[in-house]
């Protein structure tokens, strides 16, 4: 006992505590799950660089101490020091950013890849162009602005109001494309001057406040702007399918604060409430849907989910397109793959061509240098087209 | 491995020390060594095999050097081998590709045929262990220390796993003893363990989050001066909290399995000069710079100009083992010049007239500097950097965005309590290290439990030691 009288024993003590603790009671409730206890895993394999890594990976991640206190921690940081960790950046007035998206923003700028490079989005864009032109289909081509693109005020009082910025690599991007005559949709020039012209309401913000994705305002901008392009370039002509828009209010908690994964947060924060408008066909007031016999492909990732395949439904930037073209279209739509992962879906259903006259590929500014699978050659299938 | 993983802290660390005091003291070399290969190889089980080949060949080395009726010619053709077997290895490894790609550069500008470049993995912390080796060797050749007496032992040194990575640079002749005995207490083990929580939270809560500050500035396009001289600041506070907080560390597993590490470092950023910077930063790489390189080299015994040179060879050479960069090249150079001129000037710095804040001011701002260059990824980025730290370039547009990611209420909490910490006289390791009372019992135990929540939070956590 008269060893618990003196602090060198009992920091020991506790130190020893707490570094064999945590994993004896890992192995405890390992032992009590059916699929074996993790970290005897490590005699049952080749000790390579790559199976220790992945080793290691797995019992941080089923660590039931950093699973318990993680999430606390991260809120304690949300809440006190207005930290948003790895994934989330705290704007001004209740929005927030997509920290990665902002990394991207800032990066240095780098030079073009070299030509066959499988991460220059140049090259794969316009082969993409070059197939699609071989089988007689028109490419679009649509970059979405991020929102610190639009919205750099709501992010650091340091930004000018009303002024967007683009970063140095989609600036380099975008002007490369153009001389390689490949039609590209300007929304940053779209959005820059419909915040100039509109008050700063809520209802006109073109972006969700909490998300990383643009408001049904955004989208119906955008929409318009595609349906002019496309009218402009004589791609499509007007259709016959007149769609009305009806109201409807969704709440929606923001996937910027959906992506820290912390409940705490969660519940902490009050939804926004999204005033979205559903497109209705005239005719028989059945809501938007896509029709495999549509001119009009719409490649992308979750900007064209959203709204649209998520609550309400038939509220996204295709339904608002429909309503302008007056007719339907068809999508495919891979979250956070727009770069490669939605022509690689396209190449393996092929069918997806048949018949279109026109693609418009919609991704996110940011993917230019973070898209997932980088921005790969996908050569289609031959005998599909329009 | 790394100290600041899961891995290391609830796996390696109480099995390694369970055993190693299940073991009766004659075993615990051995142990030391096959825990520190399984260390070591974590990262790429190739390394340890390496590390194992050097080991052998230097013990052997040793072996020639004092076997019994060896001529002088024998010892210094053995002593000389064995220094360019080792310096070849860590060239190769390191310097290898450096040296290809700038052949390379040459080449095309002549216009002449480039050849292929071989991708040479650098395996980590081989500059501190064939720094170990090389100083047990010269120690060996010029008698200042004794040979191993076994391979066990010499392996134990070489491997120790607390300083094999990224120091302290320990000399054979400085562990010999307590290789061969070494004691176990309590007070011992519980200032282990102090200094090592210290080392510990110095990494996690202070070095990682002003690492995300300093690479959010160094990685941007055109930043504005305001925003260059904070993440200058940022990488100073950085690479100091997570080397010194790598030698604590170090320095409290040592204690914890009963050896004694100097102290690395010694309040640098509170020096009045670059000569007391280099007495008070890294004291273990410069003090084995001054024994083996510059008293090699003649020291001061050769004349004043001899001296400057010195020096300046030096720390050129210092720059270059802190990697296979020009950077580090200019670097080395910067400090052996500044090192030249004070010594030209009796060991005074240029601004010692200044009151004693004055002159700390000063050094620390040319350590800033040098950061910039130690930092920069090319020197194209650091020029780059460098204009921005000046103002002279326009400042890019998206620039303003920086000061979101920057000026953070938590980031900028962490940056004051780094300048206080390194500001103030108290020193983290002689406080841990002066004796486990209950108040500092009380006050290291939630540190300690605040830090490993916080490593549990915490996707950036790199050694930048690491990398040299």
């Amino acid at each position: 006992m008269h060893r618990l009288r003196n602090p060198q024993w009992i920091l020991i003590l506790i130190f020893l505590g707490i570094i064999a603790s945590v994993p004896l009671i890992q192995i405890v409730i390992e032992s009590r799950q059916d699929d074996g206890v993790r970290v005897f895993e490590v005699f049952s394999q080749a000790p390579t660089a790559a199976n220790l890594r992945a080793y290691e990976r797995g019992l941080e991640t089923a660590n039931w101490a950093a699973g318990l206190s993680r999430p606390w921690i991260h809120f304690a940081q949300f809440e006190w020091l207005e930290d948003g960790g790895e994934k989330a950046m705290f704007g001004q007035a209740g929005w927030y950013f997509y920290k990665p998206g902002l990394n991207y923003m800032l990066a240095r700028h780098q030079s073009a890849k070299a030509p066959g490079d499988t991460n220059d989005p140049i090259a794969a864009i316009v082969d993409f162009r070059d197939q699609l032109a071989a089988r007689g289909i028109h490419l679009l081509v649509m970059p979405v602005p991020n929102k610190e693109s639009i919205y750099p005020d709501r992010l650091t009082l340091r930004a000018t109001p009303l002024s967007g910025v683009m970063a140095p690599r989609t600036r380099e991007v975008l002007d490369m494309l153009r001389a390689a005559n490949v039609e590209v949709i300007d929304l940053f020039n779209e959005y820059g001057e419909a915040r100039r012209q509109t008050r700063s309401t809520p209802e006109d913000s073109l972006y969700l406040a909490q998300d990383t994705h643009w408001s049904p305002a955004g989208v119906d901008l955008a929409a318009k702007a595609v349906a002019r392009r496309l009218e402009e370039l004589g791609w499509a002509q007007p259709g016959q399918v007149d769609y009305s828009g009806r109201s409807a209010h969704v709440q929606r908690l923001g996937d910027i604060l959906r992506m820290m994964q912390v409940p705490m947060i969660e519940r902490r924060m009050d939804p926004e409430t999204v005033p979205c408008v559903q497109m209705v066909r005239s005719d028989n007031g059945e809501l938007y849907k896509d029709a495999p016999t549509a001119e009009i492909l719409v490649l992308g990732d979750s900007f064209m989910r959203i709204y649209q395949q998520d609550e309400p439904t038939a509220a996204g930037f295709i339904a608002h397109l429909a309503k302008e073209l007056k007719q339907p279209l068809i999508s495919l739509v891979n979250d956070g793959g727009g770069s490669t992962l939605v022509r690689q879906e396209l190449r393996a259903r092929p069918a997806f061509l048949k018949n279109r006259k026109v693609v418009l590929w919609e991704f996110v500014e940011r993917d230019i240098g973070l898209g997932l699978e980088g921005w790969r050659l996908v050569p289609l299938p031959q005998g599909f087209g329009g | 491995m790394v100290f600041t993983t899961q891995i290391f802290v609830f796996y390696f660390l109480p099995l390694f020390l369970l055993v190693y005091y299940s073991l009766p003291f004659h075993r615990r070399n051995v142990w030391i060594t096959l825990g520190s290969y399984i260390f070591y190889g974590w990262w790429e089980p190739w390394f340890a095999c390496l590390m194992l080949f050097t080991t052998v060949l230097d013990f052997v080395w040793g072996k020639v050097i004092t076997r019994p009726g060896a001529t002088r010619v024998q010892r210094k053709f053995a002593v000389l081998a064995c220094v360019v077997t080792n310096l070849s290895f860590l060239g190769f490894f390191k310097y290898y590709m450096f040296a290809a790609e700038t052949l390379n550069e040459m080449l095309a500008v002549v216009g002449a045929h480039q050849f292929r470049v071989l991708q040479v993995v650098l395996p980590i912390g081989i500059s501190f262990y064939t720094f170990h080796s090389l100083t047990y060797i010269i120690d060996l050749y010029r008698g200042h220390a004794t040979p191993a007496k076994s391979f066990s032992m010499f392996s134990a040194f070489v491997a120790l796993f607390p300083d094999l990575v990224a120091g302290p640079i320990i000399r054979y002749k400085t562990l010999a003893a307590q290789l061969h005995e070494r004691e176990h207490t309590v007070s011992r083990f519980a200032s282990g363990v102090a200094i090592f929580i210290v080392g510990f939270a110095k990494k996690i809560l202070l070095a990682n989050p002003c690492g995300l500050v300093a690479d959010a500035v160094f990685n941007a396009a055109n930043p504005c001066a305001l925003d260059a001289w904070v993440g200058a600041l940022a990488y100073a506070f950085q690479i100091y909290f997570d080397f010194c907080g790598y030698s604590d560390m170090a320095v409290g597993l040592g204690r914890m399995l009963g050896f004694e590490f100097l102290k690395n470092f010694d309040a640098p950023y509170r020096s009045e000069s670059i000569t007391d910077l280099w007495r008070r930063w890294h004291i273990s790489l410069s003090s084995v710079l001054r024994d083996y390189l510059y008293i090699a080299l003649g020291g001061n015994r050769k004349g004043e100009g001899r001296t400057y040179f010195n020096l300046i060879v030096v720390m050129l050479l210092g720059g270059l083992w802190h990697g296979a960069k020009w950077n580090f090249v200019l670097w080395g150079a910067f400090h052996g010049l500044l090192l030249a001129a004070e010594r030209w000037r009796g060991k005074r710095s240029f601004y010692d007239a200044l009151p004693r804040p004055g002159r700390i001011a000063l050094t620390f701002l040319l350590m800033l500097f040098s950061w910039v260059l130690f930092r920069a990824d090319n020197l194209t980025a650091a020029t780059e950097y460098f204009r921005a730290m000046l103002g002279l370039d326009a400042v890019g547009s998206v620039a303003p965005l920086l000061g979101a990611m920057i000026y953070t209420p938590y980031h900028l909490l962490i940056l004051a309590l780094c300048a206080v910490l390194l500001f103030q006289p108290l020193q983290a390791h002689d406080w841990a290290q002066s004796g486990v009372t209950w108040v500092r019992t009380a006050l290291v135990v939630p540190l300690f439990v605040l830090s490993l929540t916080a490593m549990f939070s915490q996707a950036f956590n790199p050694f930048l030691y690491f990398q040299f």
